[in-house]
């Protein structure tokens, strides 16, 4: 019942929110809590958030909800209230959408590594993520978002998971660094090896968020688009995070320079376009006007 | 077999991330009574450095080098026994409690350099991660460690290894150890910051601080 992301994609480009956690912590979040907590103690101040993108030209905001898994939560000792946590982010986001404008739900990695490297199995992850993507869809969101992965199997555990009980579009990003001989993940996946598996899974939108700096996710859009004819997304870091002497945390690219290569972006086949770490509403806003220029 | 070629095969195991190669040749290094730290010295450290230079050239991702730390502890592990106490002690450039700082889970950088500090003669204390920042002190105090390493990846738990140093100051136990810190969001300049005796930006060049700070 909710009108196809995927259509709007297809009609132009989709511009997506920034990030949540770091305007959180501007608004009081503590350094070491657990943000999906907010979703319970505080919805008003994740819901301003959510406005703040919509407002600023944001098609799609994507939930608190990206270390909502039980492996993550169970780190602040609140993996039982996984399903709660999850589904009171999708529902005040919802709340607060606007007519023609979309939820998504978000999921991110669990910090834990597959065997051999780690002690989890695929069988077990996918359930944690079926957890969570129940929580997300009985919230109410429009579509999935699997993102900031950096490991293939992983994010293909993720959307298994989140196929086998939720009937919406599931939609995944993974991220990664550029090296001398081209973009991959942290577990040695190549562009082409992600394409390569996201298709054979017919996923219908995919694509990259974090770590790279816009003008790098240039390149890194180029190269899925060599390979593929889905609609791409791209949410580029701000840079890199630079701790002052105060404590603060500031990015190293700056919102003119971040939002310069927007229409590269654009223009190397990116449907999808947003922030990720360091990114705020003011980038978000200079960005739908980039997109405006364009037309 | 020459010691030249078990070095060589040593090197390999590492590099390969081969378990049970690097165990191997290292039963057989007991076996053939070679000298433990040429050994380790000539075979497994060259190939462990190897592996963090293939990772810093993009051509190692993380399963290859967790493989090659993995081999690495193998090979420690059968050779250690093999080394008698007053040798290990002969070579120890002294103790280093290493560790990742409370809040940050991330590990595999720090194990990295654990991993080449104790093949250099170093005698180290490895609390994992998540550590307690307390939990430092208390471990360089009771084993008498020189040097104090923590990591940190996220710009939110680096702040640690600045709260470490005050603790240390209020302490009043500032002036006995080296603090050294690393971590993808850490430099030079971060360390000097916060009033740090030492970072690297890899496993290799903290070895290299490392043995500077003990030796003054």
């Amino acid at each position: 019942m909710n009108d196809n992301i995927i259509d709007l994609a297809r009609k132009r480009t989709v511009l997506m929110d920034g990030a949540m956690g770091t305007e959180l912590m501007s608004r009081s979040l503590p350094q070491d809590a657990c943000p999906e907590v907010w979703n319970i103690e505080k919805p008003e101040i994740v819901q301003e958030v959510h406005l703040s993108y919509y407002k600023a030209g944001s098609d799609v905001v994507t939930t608190n909800s990206f270390g909502g898994n039980r492996l993550k939560l169970a780190a602040h000792g609140l993996e039982s209230r996984a399903y709660e946590l999850n589904c009171a982010a999708a529902a005040l986001a919802r709340a607060v959408k606007p007519a023609g404008k979309f939820v998504a739900g978000s999921i991110g990695p669990t910090g834990k590594l597959l065997k051999p490297q780690g002690d989890y199995t695929e069988e077990q992850f996918e359930a944690v993520f079926s957890e969570q993507a129940q929580a997300l869809t009985d919230g109410g969101v429009d579509f999935l978002l699997i993102e900031t992965m950096y490991d293939l199997r992983e994010a293909m555990a993720a959307l298994h998971g989140a196929r086998r009980i939720s009937p919406l579009p599931v939609f995944v990003t993974l991220t990664f660094n550029r090296t001398p001989r081209g973009y991959f993940t942290f577990m040695g996946n190549s562009v082409a090896q992600c394409v390569l598996e996201l298709e054979k899974a017919d996923v219908a939108a995919y694509g990259a968020n974090c770590m790279i700096d816009s003008r790098d996710m240039v390149g890194l859009v180029r190269a899925f688009r060599e390979k593929s004819y889905r609609p791409i997304i791209a949410q580029a870091n701000a840079g890199k995070p630079e701790v002052c002497e105060d404590g603060s945390v500031k990015y190293s690219q700056g919102i003119d320079d971040y939002v310069r290569f927007i229409p590269d972006l654009v223009k190397a086949g990116a449907n999808f376009v947003g922030g990720c770490c360091g990114t705020n509403p003011a980038y978000i806003q200079k960005a739908a006007a980039a997109l405006i220029s364009m037309k | 077999m020459a010691k030249e070629d078990l070095w060589r095969e040593a090197r390999e195991a590492i590099i390969g991330g081969d378990e049970d190669k690097a165990r191997q040749t290292a039963r057989r290094a007991v076996e053939l009574e070679i000298d433990l730290n040429e050994m380790i010295e000539r075979g497994y450290v060259p190939g462990i450095q190897k592996a963090g230079e293939l990772w810093e050239a993009g051509d190692y991702f993380l399963p290859e080098l967790i493989a090659s730390a993995e081999s690495m502890k193998a090979a420690m592990a059968v050779l250690r026994p093999g080394m008698s106490g007053s040798n290990i002690k002969a070579r120890s450039l002294g103790g280093v409690v290493i560790g990742t700082v409370e809040g940050d889970i991330h590990d595999i950088g720090k194990n990295l350099v654990a991993a080449l500090l104790q093949a250099n003669g170093f005698e180290v204390f490895d609390l994992g991660a998540d550590v307690k920042l307390e939990k430092f002190i208390e471990k360089a105090e009771a084993e008498k460690a020189g040097i104090i390493c923590l990591s940190a990846l996220l710009t939110t738990t680096m702040l640690n290894q600045k709260r470490f140093i005050e603790l240390l100051t209020v302490r009043r136990l500032r002036e006995k150890y080296k603090v050294m810190v690393g971590g993808a969001p850490a430099n030079q300049k971060w360390a000097d910051d916060i009033g740090a005796d030492g970072y690297a930006p890899n496993a290799a060049l903290a070895v290299q601080k490392a043995k500077r700070l003990a030796a003054t």
